[in-house]
């Protein structure tokens, strides 16, 4: 029952919205526009898993003292002062999470933790790229016909270089991410069927129950 | 030999600084190289500009902070067009982080053209759900947002009377910074709903767009802080905005920097060969 | 040079290099930053969702405007809780049978029409196409790459005589595929370090204008 009643949920409710999708009987888009009513409102609990994982992760590294555990009572606070300066003041454009949290905190954490990649890739580059076979020694050819021809000092350079480079753009570069594109689809239809029918069941996670 | 030897273990750290300087100084001293705008730019600058004076653009704001170099300046430059052109603009988003960054957008460029909050620019906020949102919205904006971002009822803001659902929306335009996205619009707006949608995305996952391009599946395609700045260009040839281009002033940097990746990789390999060469 | 007065500026200056002084080494102020991260993300998180996901979707139409039957997605929603209890964590398997089997049924037609069908049509050769030699050509080398690739992921023969041909010509595109995407990946790395450093010297330093 524990593992039966949620795969024939999945099932059914699977194949109602499959069929649904074809079928404009104001009975189908009534019964369409209730589940996505409720889909939405179960999809915002999801949030749950992600904060209850981080509160039971640092809280036990703080638990048990483990090393750095002076950093989970930073992550443990600003998510708790975060969070009730949220819930207190509200999201409008004045309220102290955007001019307090959001814009002081967040943007120059989450912008400058991206920005930092752009050096690893430089070093990486230097150190890693090596242009050993043919076809590497190709895909350095189109990056760097890419990289230029997408910069005005290509144009500088050769006024035909970001043509050549919105060629290869348009056209191999089309083709290889279409074929990529018809595979992750139809990966994507396939594992969407198995866990429908289930087959792929490994979303109910294990143990006896 | 030694010197490709010592080429080839070069402390990262040194790397970082050459890095940083080269792309620190174009933008202290600009190298005047300018931009001009590519035909996917054209295209959907194109598009917009065509949707008749009092009609809506839908802008979805699918990016948080560490794309806003990107994407942001996109953002203001739809924006700006749209006022120019007496289009209403109605802002929602599929990420969370995003929120902040719709506001201030909301905020910052609607009075530069005398427009109103409620009458002519509407954000509705973030909603979890991804494909039942989109779903949603193709039936009934305000069953899936019954108030906007701040708490006000749709049905007191003005703008909204005309706009009931997807349909009634000429474009949407998805500024994406990944997954949920303009694949997600594309999936259940246009497969479902017809709608015609344009993009601008992280020039990350700006080669895997090509191939909706091609199919006509997207009106136009803004790759990057390139893209962003490409459509700046636009507003600004045609006369709907004098504002400060950020992406424009990134570019000789952005130039400079491709130039520096090069030649680090190239020197790298040279080292590599040579090396290799007189070790066998 | 005119430096920022401003308190919030300053706050994003400083958690800026904090972030950025682990490219020097890893430090306890990179460490304070990255944790302040978290939290804050998590916190803001949870605000946002609450206030423009759970209070209008839920708790106004059930609480405020009398709807029983969104008890039912309440109900599906709590389940989510149950996953840090031992003893009926397996409940959550009826909130995600709920999900998957909605979001599957739902993404298999649109996955079908947009990824497979619109790009089929989008590769076909059609009358269109003799308009210009240019546009011809391209279209015929799109579609013999797209072609080839796909022939490249078949796995289920061993790769021999004609196949081998149209794998290798395959792998020429995705090489070139996979440069025109590292070239656009060197610019997006690149544009998000130009975006924190023109913060730093145009809102903070004032050294840009």
């Amino acid at each position: 029952m524990k593992r039966n009643i949620p795969l024939a949920i999945c099932l059914g409710m699977g194949i109602l919205m499959m069929v649904q999708f074809f079928v404009p009987h104001p009975i189908s888009v009534g019964f369409y526009d209730l589940t996505t009513k409720w889909v939405r409102i179960v999809a915002a609990f999801a949030l749950v898993l992600g904060v209850g994982s981080f509160v039971m992760y640092h809280s036990e590294k703080l638990r048990r003292r483990r090393p750095g555990w002076f950093y989970s009572v930073v992550a443990l606070v600003a998510a708790a002062v975060s969070t009730v300066v949220g819930l207190a003041w509200g999201v409008k454009q004045t309220s102290p999470l955007q001019n307090y949290i959001f814009t002081p905190l967040l943007v120059p954490l989450n912008a400058s933790m991206f920005a930092i990649l752009a050096f690893y890739m430089a070093s990486a580059a230097y150190r890693a790229f090596r242009a050993r076979t043919k076809e590497s020694a190709l895909l350095l050819i189109a990056a760097f016909i890419v990289m230029l021809g997408m910069v005005p000092i290509g144009a500088a350079i050769w006024h035909k270089l970001p043509d050549l480079a919105e060629w290869i753009l348009s056209v191999p570069n089309m083709a290889a991410k279409r074929a990529i594109t018809f595979g992750v689809a139809l990966g994507g239809i396939a594992t969407a069927l198995k866990v429908i029918l289930g087959i792929e069941r490994g979303w109910l996670g294990g143990g006896k129950q | 030999m030694k010197f490709f030897q010592y080429l080839l273990k070069i402390d990262r750290r040194i790397i970082y600084i050459i890095m940083g300087l080269l792309v620190t100084l174009p933008l202290v001293k600009p190298l005047g190289l300018g931009v001009t705008s590519g035909p996917r730019a054209t295209r959907l600058f194109e598009a917009v500009d065509s949707i008749p004076a009092g009609k809506t653009l839908l802008i979805s704001v699918d990016f948080d902070p560490a794309s806003m170099p990107e994407l942001y300046p996109m953002l203001t430059a739809l924006m700006r067009h749209a006022f120019a052109k007496n289009l209403k603009v109605l802002l929602c988003g599929l990420w969370p982080t995003g929120m902040g960054l719709a506001i201030k957008a909301a905020t910052d460029i609607p009075p530069e053209y005398g427009k109103k909050y409620g009458e002519d620019v509407v954000y509705l906020g973030y909603k979890p759900g991804v494909d039942a949102v989109i779903l949603g919205m193709g039936e009934n904006i305000k069953n899936v947002y019954p108030y906007d971002y701040a708490g006000r009822s749709l049905d007191s803001l003005p703008m909204m009377r005309d706009v009931q659902r997807l349909r009634d929306i000429p474009m949407i335009v998805a500024l994406s910074a990944g997954t949920p996205g303009y694949s997600d619009w594309l999936a259940y707006a246009q497969s479902r709903y017809g709608m015609k949608i344009g993009t601008g995305l992280t020039a990350v996952s700006a080669a895997d767009a090509y191939p909706f391009l091609q199919s006509g599946q997207l009106t136009g395609l803004l790759a990057g802080m390139k893209g962003a700045a490409e459509y700046e260009v636009l507003v600004q040839k045609n006369n709907y905005s004098k504002a400060y281009m950020p992406a424009v002033a990134a570019m000789d940097s952005q130039s400079l920097a491709h130039v520096v990746i090069m030649i680090l990789v190239i020197i790298g390999n040279i080292a590599y060969f040579v090396t290799r060469k007189r070790r066998s | 040079m005119h430096i920022s007065h401003s308190l919030p500026t300053w706050v994003a200056a400083i958690l800026t290099i904090g972030i950025f002084s682990f490219l020097w080494k890893d430090n306890p102020f990179y460490k304070f930053c990255e944790h302040l991260f978290v939290g804050v993300s998590i916190g803001y998180g949870i605000a946002v969702t609450w206030y423009n996901g759970v209070y209008p979707d839920l708790v106004t139409p059930l609480f405020r405007q009398g709807k029983p039957l969104y008890i039912i997605p309440l109900v599906l929603g709590l389940c989510y809780f149950c996953r840090f209890i031992p003893k009926v964590s397996w409940l959550i398997r009826f909130p995600m049978a709920f999900v998957f089997g909605w979001s599957m049924g739902v993404a298999i037609p649109a996955t079908f029409q947009t990824s497979i069908i619109k790009q089929i049509q989008g590769t076909l050769l059609t009358p269109a196409i003799f308009a210009r030699w240019d546009v011809l050509l391209w279209a015929i080398i799109s579609f013999v790459g797209v072609i080839c690739t796909v022939f490249y992921f078949f796995f289920s023969r061993e790769h021999k005589g004609a196949l081998r041909l149209a794998s290798q010509t395959g792998v020429v595109y995705l090489m070139v595929g996979f440069g025109a995407s590292f070239g656009y990946t060197v610019m997006a790395r690149m544009s998000l370090l130009i975006g924190r450093l023109q913060f730093i010297l145009r809102d903070w330093l004032g050294v840009i204008h």
